[in-house]
């Protein structure tokens, strides 16, 4: 369960409890949770993205 | 190992008998000149100016040398070394992505970290030592001569790191890293401010106080890899991630009160500058664990002003050929050996400092000065090894040509869009030009008749006046979507607002286009075969129909498909799609990495104004010998089985190219060169 609350537009938590059921998850929040970990995951990856870019960009051909 | 003795040894030993000068292998003196051009060539031929080459010309054979697709160094000296094209040696650019994440990394080499260690605290302990690995595919040709007992010399062959291992001597080349593990990162220390100096690449900038007339800075080292320190993330996960600290070394800068001279001192060495001046190379020791884990590194400083505002030069640190951090040669002892003789030297890939130009660290005066620093080294290493070479294949390489070729052009083209009048720089390319004549001179008072010269490059150069922005192409022609379109242009992280369910294809590296592959890519949506097929059909139509709305110029001349035009299992690690673009066009300065800037064209107004990663037909490479060329258009892949066909080894049945040099048509003939 959410720690605090989060305003969700009602159009959107309507397609979430849906899609939550078809998907499986135990409840909405677990679906929520699930996706912004993944979605948290994927800047994190961002940041190492960051770091591989700097390594490249000492060749001439690129800025 | 198969040994044989070449046939022309065993009748040469069967008429002068055993022990005679005979019995040593016959020498071929190849001479690689990175990124010499037939038209400039010729020019100055023409003009007057390069008497050596114009000898060769005369006397020998002459051909511009086919290059690889796309004409890259890394791709095209491959084909060189391997015989082979990239679909055979696997090298397709000089970035390559992994196809799950789509993460760039440099195409010709990696370091794989020790698998095993122990973490205590902050200490990360390893169990075992790591790995570099030469991601080349394919053996090499000189493997082949040392499998026949023909001595070997490379010296700073391209795509040659870490040199493979073979029974010769190889000083590995373009793909070794500075001691940071990148292409090459100066240090600029100054007490003014840079208005630049979060976009410089390839550079950093240290700000430093001047208190008392002293500084305190730091030298920036690797990183400490015993080491580990929290991560700083913007995640809020309680998970705590660790990176490595880099290591650091303290120096201090004494500024004369008066006079523009200063001392730097750090590790109990003093070195006295004054401005506009450089210093020697020094050694610079960075303690990880200290008396236990050490790793040192060479640098050189450049004084370029004392005050107002300080400002001072560091190279990219080097690895130390004295005591390598990483394997540079082998044996390993090799590049020792190298020191003891030459001194310090730079090791690292492409040592010009084409960076510090372009963010306006150096002057153009100030590049040119530096160049020659290079070209020095290499001019002095040429007559080390001519002095003792007496039998078997040797390898020797200049950069200048291509560095300066790339940076100097837009002083000589008044059609660049950058072009800048400097009376000095407007002659640098053809300095250059007369400088790789005198060298060629001095090879040619060396060398005996007897000896086959090769000089050759891996491919020539036109202007760059105008960049695409590829990706934004595939963009504007609906083959990539973007999950936030109104981000378009904001991100540089590599196609981090891209929406992988509605992208078919996607652009990364100088010339490379990759179909978003469902099964490869992780998130693939093009089914493989019909599909796959249909939108590579697609796309070389578009391409190739793609104008430029300023001049209404064809953009694309050329589309090589990997799978379709290339020899060899390894397409399946390249792009899907190589673009050859027209004389004049490259790809942008951003798109190589996944950005998608607005606009599909911009003009070139960057120092770096002279390229070659166009259709191959527009910068072939030249070929000069004192052999007859006995193929039509000869091609880089020829050169490799030509050299073991003159050893009288026969051609590997990977390599794809033919014999392209007959005979001698100039032995005893060919006058000696003249050099200063």
């Amino acid at each position: 369960m959410f720690g605090s609350k989060v305003k969700l537009d009602k159009e959107l938590l309507k397609k979430i409890k849906m899609y939550a059921k078809i998907a499986g998850y135990s409840s909405p929040e677990e679906f929520i949770t699930h996706a912004l970990e993944k979605e948290i995951a994927l800047l994190e990856e961002a940041d190492s993205e960051e770091e591989i870019r700097k390594k490249l960009q000492g060749l001439g051909y690129i800025s | 190992m198969i040994r044989r003795i070449f046939p022309f040894l065993l009748i040469a030993l069967v008429c002068a008998g055993a022990g005679s000068a005979a019995d040593k292998a016959p020498k071929v003196f190849v001479l690689g000149v990175d990124g010499l051009d037939p038209k400039l060539l010729d020019q100055f031929v023409a003009a007057g100016e390069l008497p050596n080459f114009a000898r060769l010309i005369e006397q020998g054979d002459y051909k511009p040398l086919q290059t690889s697709m796309p004409p890259l160094s890394p791709v095209a000296w491959s084909n060189f070394i391997t015989g082979m094209d990239p679909g055979g040696h696997g090298i397709f650019d000089f970035i390559h992505r992994y196809p799950d994440s789509i993460l760039p990394y440099m195409s010709m080499s990696k370091v794989v970290p020790s698998d095993k260690s122990v973490e205590v605290g902050s200490w990360v302990v390893p169990l075992s030592s790591g790995d570099v690995i030469n991601l080349r595919r394919g053996r090499a040709f000189w493997e082949y001569l040392e499998d026949h007992d023909i001595p070997t010399t490379i010296y700073h062959m391209p795509v040659n790191f870490p040199p493979v291992e073979s029974g010769g001597k190889a000083l590995s080349g373009m793909g070794t890293p500075d001691i940071l593990g990148t292409p090459g990162t100066f240090s600029f220390y100054t007490s003014r401010e840079v208005s630049n100096a979060r976009q410089i690449t390839g550079g950093q900038v240290f700000y430093v106080d001047v208190e008392e007339n002293t500084i305190e800075a730091k030298f920036r080292g690797p990183e400490n890899p015993v080491r580990r320190v929290p991560r700083k993330t913007r995640s809020r996960s309680k998970e705590v991630r660790y990176e490595h600290p880099d290591l650091t070394t303290d120096f201090k800068v004494h500024l004369d009160p008066e006079r523009p001279i200063v001392k730097i001192s750090f590790q109990d060495r003093d070195i006295v500058l004054r401005e506009g001046e450089w210093s020697d190379w020094f050694r610079i020791d960075f303690k990880a664990v200290p008396y236990v884990v050490e790793v040192n590194a060479i640098g050189r400083f450049y004084l370029k002003q004392v005050r107002p505002d300080f400002e001072l030069y560091l190279t990219p640190l080097q690895i130390n050929p004295e005591e390598p951090a990483l394997p540079i040669s082998t044996p390993e002892s090799w590049s020792h050996d190298l020191y003891e003789a030459l001194g310090h030297f730079y090791t690292q890939e492409l040592p010009e400092d084409t960076k510090a130009l372009t963010y306006d660290v150096f002057s153009g005066k100030e590049f040119w000065d530096q160049s020659q620093f290079v070209y020095g080294e290499q001019s002095r290493a040429l007559d080390y090894f001519l002095k003792d070479f007496e039998e078997g294949f040797l390898f020797f390489y200049f950069s200048s040509v291509d560095q300066g070729s790339h940076m100097l052009w837009r002083y000589a083209d008044p059609d660049h869009p950058g072009y800048v009048e400097d009376d000095q720089l407007l002659s640098g390319i053809r300095v250059l030009y007369k400088e790789m004549d005198n060298a060629l001179g001095r090879v040619m008072q060396a060398i005996d008749d007897e000896t086959t010269l090769i000089v050759m490059s891996d491919h020539g150069f036109c202007p760059f006046y105008r960049g695409v922005n590829l990706n934004t192409w595939l963009l504007e022609k609906g083959y990539v979507t973007l999950r936030d379109p109104s981000k378009q242009g904001r991100s540089s992280i590599p196609f981090a607002n891209v929406d992988w369910s509605k992208t078919k294809a996607y652009a990364l590296g100088l010339n490379g286009l990759y179909v978003n592959l469902e099964g490869r890519e992780k998130r693939g949506i093009v089914k493989p075969g019909r599909e796959h097929e249909e939108l590579l059909d697609e796309l070389e139509r578009e391409l190739l129909a793609m104008r430029d709305p300023q001049n209404d110029e064809q953009v694309v001349t050329l589309v090589v498909r990997t799978e379709r035009d290339f020899h060899g299992p390894e397409h399946q690690i390249g792009p899907d799609v190589i673009v050859g673009y027209n004389w004049g066009y490259r790809s942008s300065w951003t798109s190589p990495l996944g950005e998608f800037p607005h606009g599909v064209f911009v003009d070139n107004l960057d120092a770096w104004s002279g390229d070659h990663s166009v259709d191959y037909r527009h910068v072939p490479g030249v070929l000069l010998t004192n052999r007859r060329i006995t193929l039509d258009e000869p091609a880089l892949y020829d050169l490799s089985v030509a050299i073991l066909d003159h050893y009288g080894i026969e051609k590997p049945s990977q390599m794809i190219g033919n014999d392209c040099l007959g005979d001698p048509v100039t032995r005893g003939q060919i006058d000696a060169g003249t050099a200063e």
